[in-house]
């Protein structure tokens, strides 16, 4: 399949700071693409360069087969937004909002009322249409949102955290929405979230962002297969120099590190009070992957018995996109 | 197109909101009343408050008479009659600001049609505003009796000549009186029988007593709020941008110019309507209060101009605000300190006659007090819209000089 979207290193900078650090990627005609990272990663920036809201300051991207930099206007007929922030005029009703939203896209008439009285139906608001808006709860307002970035039929949607501050009945009909542009309208999207769960449902391929690069892009079943069979942290009160290689070569794990501790900011001058203790090392914190999880806990568990070993700490993650983020950044997506 | 119905859309959203709608419509007229109020009770004393003249009649024949009944009736401009020697006294010591010579041989000329002379000496301290105003009351009058006389003597030619040759009716026809009348009317013009001079003021600075004040309270309320609906263009700007609907706009098939403009529309459609509202109080609304109304007939084709102007001005400094603005906070607080400063300096609020002396030329930085000045000069002064052409000139400069500066520096992302 032909590629909507493709970006070539793209970067933003504000002054000194870099916002968005060259960053490339495709999405194909009918994919659902996934952006995933925490908050400040560079999602809201890229897709802002993409539908042309800044400016980028290197790079670019054909979207279409139309260029960025040199066919914006084409490039802006093709292209939906649907802004992470409620992008509506309140007073307005849903209607209302359409319609205005429409109009900018040059629909008038007869087809701009069959667009607005479809994607009403897209988002299941017909009913309560003619409503003001700031009359709606949270998850009707986030539909409504989301259906002013359909009105004009976009063959690639951009959808910026489109969940935010929904509640679950809402989040699943805006999951339906989406799977039903996708699958009987052919309708290409970019999804940014830093819900893993909501990604995982949704996209095809999947591009972990952070600190404004993308640091792994894959389908999720290959992002996941990197962590094996998942993940387990454990925190000992001590151990010796034999300890990392003896679980290494236990059967169902495949790989074992050693998790630097935080590091703590000094205590401002003067501040710490006078004859305290200074505070204990941290103890040794333990990143193992597993070929197989539960095998692999038993077996560690039962490692530590024999060698009187003391567990300070234990947590065990399943493989998905959380945990590969906090495989391959250390932090978690919620940070 | 897409201008016009991010347009409608502001102007759909302005209908539904009540403050807004208050602001524009409802709380200038309140001004009004509290203001004119507060000014009547300065100005209805039974003193004649008119600017003071003093006139030395060296002809004291009956044209002069007509001169001086013609500027007594004429408003805001009081006669007086000096002896010469006390006169130029009294000029020379600057308790008076000028005389008016009604020269010797003024009736003569006049009836014979020659050119009738009257001079205005002016003390060198004394107000160029003021004296500006006498010279415009007194050639007003002057270009009266002009067109008086001739169409008089035309007239009268006339009727010489029918009775020369009483068969000769069908030569006094319709077409050929107007045709006359309109030829006497460019004569009057272009040839004045009456010829002013001045002798040109060194300085400004006379304050003497003040001009019919209560007139001035419908201009400089609508001056400073259709100025202040700058706050309100820049905030609906600026709540565009903080509810996301402007990245919606940014991201849409829409140039940057039409999106401006789409802005700047409803601002500009708003304060028209504003400024209609106003004057319709002002006019007929007083009028129903048995209060003086505006004599919006006396030069409406200035005044729309003026309008349209100032409306276009206002529209421009919002767009202004809200490209230095950064937060809703600092368009408040912009909104307090420069346009209540701006309406204050420009005689919006205290006549601009009594900041005269304090401020001397400082309040000419604002575009209020040249608004102010042509709605003064076309409503109470009575001149025309040809008067105003500098003032007008002046509001256009501060409409483009905004607009420039809020393009450079609107920040579209």
């Amino acid at each position: 399949m032909p590629a909507i979207l493709e970006v070539e290193n793209l970067v933003k900078k504000y002054g000194d700071f870099e916002a968005v650090k060259g960053i490339s990627f495709n999405v194909q005609e009918g994919e659902v693409f996934g952006l995933l990272g925490p908050n400040g990663a560079g999602k809201t920036q890229t897709i802002s360069m993409l539908t042309g809201v800044v400016t980028p300051t290197s790079g670019t991207a054909r979207i279409g087969g139309y260029d960025l930099r040199t066919q914006m206007s084409k490039v802006k007929e093709i292209n939906g937004l649907v802004p992470q922030d409620l992008a509506l005029y309140p007073t307005l009703s849903a209607r209302a909002n359409l319609s205005f939203f429409g109009r900018i896209y040059g629909l008038r008439g007869k087809q701009l009322k069959e667009r607005v009285d479809d994607v009403l139906h897209v988002v299941a608001l017909t009913e309560r249409a003619d409503q003001a808006v700031d009359k709606y709860s949270g998850g009707m307002k986030r539909r409504v949102n989301i259906a002013a970035g359909l009105v004009h039929q976009p063959r690639l949607l951009f959808l910026d955290e489109p969940t935010v501050g929904v509640d679950p009945q809402s989040r699943n009909q805006i999951f339906e929405s989406v799977q039903r542009l996708n699958r009987e309208r052919g309708m290409s999207v970019v999804y940014t979230s830093h819900y893993m769960e909501e990604v995982e449902l949704l996209c095809n391929r999947v591009a972990i962002v952070d600190q404004g690069k993308i640091i792994a892009l894959d389908t999720i079943k290959n992002l996941t297969s990197l962590l094996g069979g998942g993940v387990i942290y454990i925190g000992l009160a001590m151990m010796d120099e034999n300890t990392l290689a003896e679980l290494a070569a236990l059967p169902a794990v495949k790989e074992v590190v050693l998790v630097p501790p935080p590091a703590s900011p000094p205590a401002p001058e003067g501040s710490a009070p006078k004859g305290t203790l200074a505070p204990a090392a941290p103890t040794p914190l333990l990143k193992i992957v597993a070929e197989h999880n539960q095998t692999a806990v038993v077996n560690v568990i039962d490692y530590l018995n024999k060698k009187n070993l003391t567990l300070t700490s234990l947590e065990i993650l399943q493989p998905n996109l959380e945990s590969v983020f906090l495989h391959l950044t250390g932090k978690k997506l919620r940070e | 197109m897409k201008a016009l119905s991010i347009t409608l859309k502001d102007l759909q959203l302005l209908l539904r909101d009540r403050g807004s709608l208050f602001q524009y419509f409802i709380l200038p007229l309140i001004f009004i009343l509290v203001f004119s109020g507060a000014l009547s009770s300065i100005g209805s004393t039974t003193k004649d408050t008119r600017l003071a003249l003093a006139v030395v009649d060296l002809d004291g024949g009956a044209g002069a008479q007509a001169l001086l009944a013609g500027i007594d009736a004429a408003g805001g401009v009081r006669p007086e009659l000096y002896e010469q020697a006390n006169a130029e006294t009294m000029l020379n010591e600057n308790n008076l600001g000028r005389i008016l010579y009604i020269l010797p041989e003024f009736s003569q000329d006049l009836s014979e049609g020659r050119p009738a002379t009257v001079r205005l000496v002016t003390h060198p301290d004394s107000s160029a505003q003021q004296n500006e105003s006498v010279l415009l009351v007194v050639q007003g009058v002057a270009s009266d009796i002009t067109l008086e006389s001739q169409i008089l003597a035309s007239l009268r030619q006339m009727g010489d000549m029918q009775a020369g040759n009483p068969q000769a009716q069908e030569a006094f026809s319709t077409e050929r009186l107007v045709a006359q009348a309109n030829s006497q009317f460019e004569r009057s013009r272009t040839e004045p029988l009456v010829v002013v001079k001045q002798t040109i003021p060194a300085k400004a600075g006379e304050a003497e007593e003040t001009p019919a004040l209560g007139q001035a309270v419908i201009s400089g309320i609508t001056v400073l709020f259709v100025f202040l609906a700058a706050q309100t263009a820049a905030a609906s700007i600026h709540e565009e941008k903080k509810v996301g609907s402007f990245r919606r706009l940014m991201a849409a098939p829409l140039s940057r110019p039409a999106m401006l403009a789409g802005k700047l529309l409803p601002a500009f459609l708003t304060a028209l309507v504003q400024i209609v509202v106003i004057f319709a109080f002002g006019s007929l609304g007083l009028r129903l209060m048995g209060a003086t109304p505006v004599p919006l007939e006396n030069a409406p084709v200035g005044i729309a101009l003026v309008s349209i102007l100032i409306a276009l001005c206002a529209s421009a400094l919002g767009i202004l605000i809200a490209a230095i603005a950064r937060t809703e906070g600092q368009i408040g607080g912009m909104s307090m300190l420069v346009l209540w400063g701006m309406g204050l300096l420009g005689g919006c609020i205290a006549p601009a006659f009594l900041l005269d002396r304090y401020l001397g030329p400082l309040p000419k930085i604002v575009p209020h007090y040249w608004a102010n000045r042509a709605f003064d000069d076309l409503l109470i002064r009575g001149l025309g819209i040809q008067d105003v052409a500098l003032e007008l000139g002046v509001l256009l400069g501060f409409t483009i000089l905004f607009f420039v500066i809020g393009v450079w520096r609107f920040d579209f992302e």
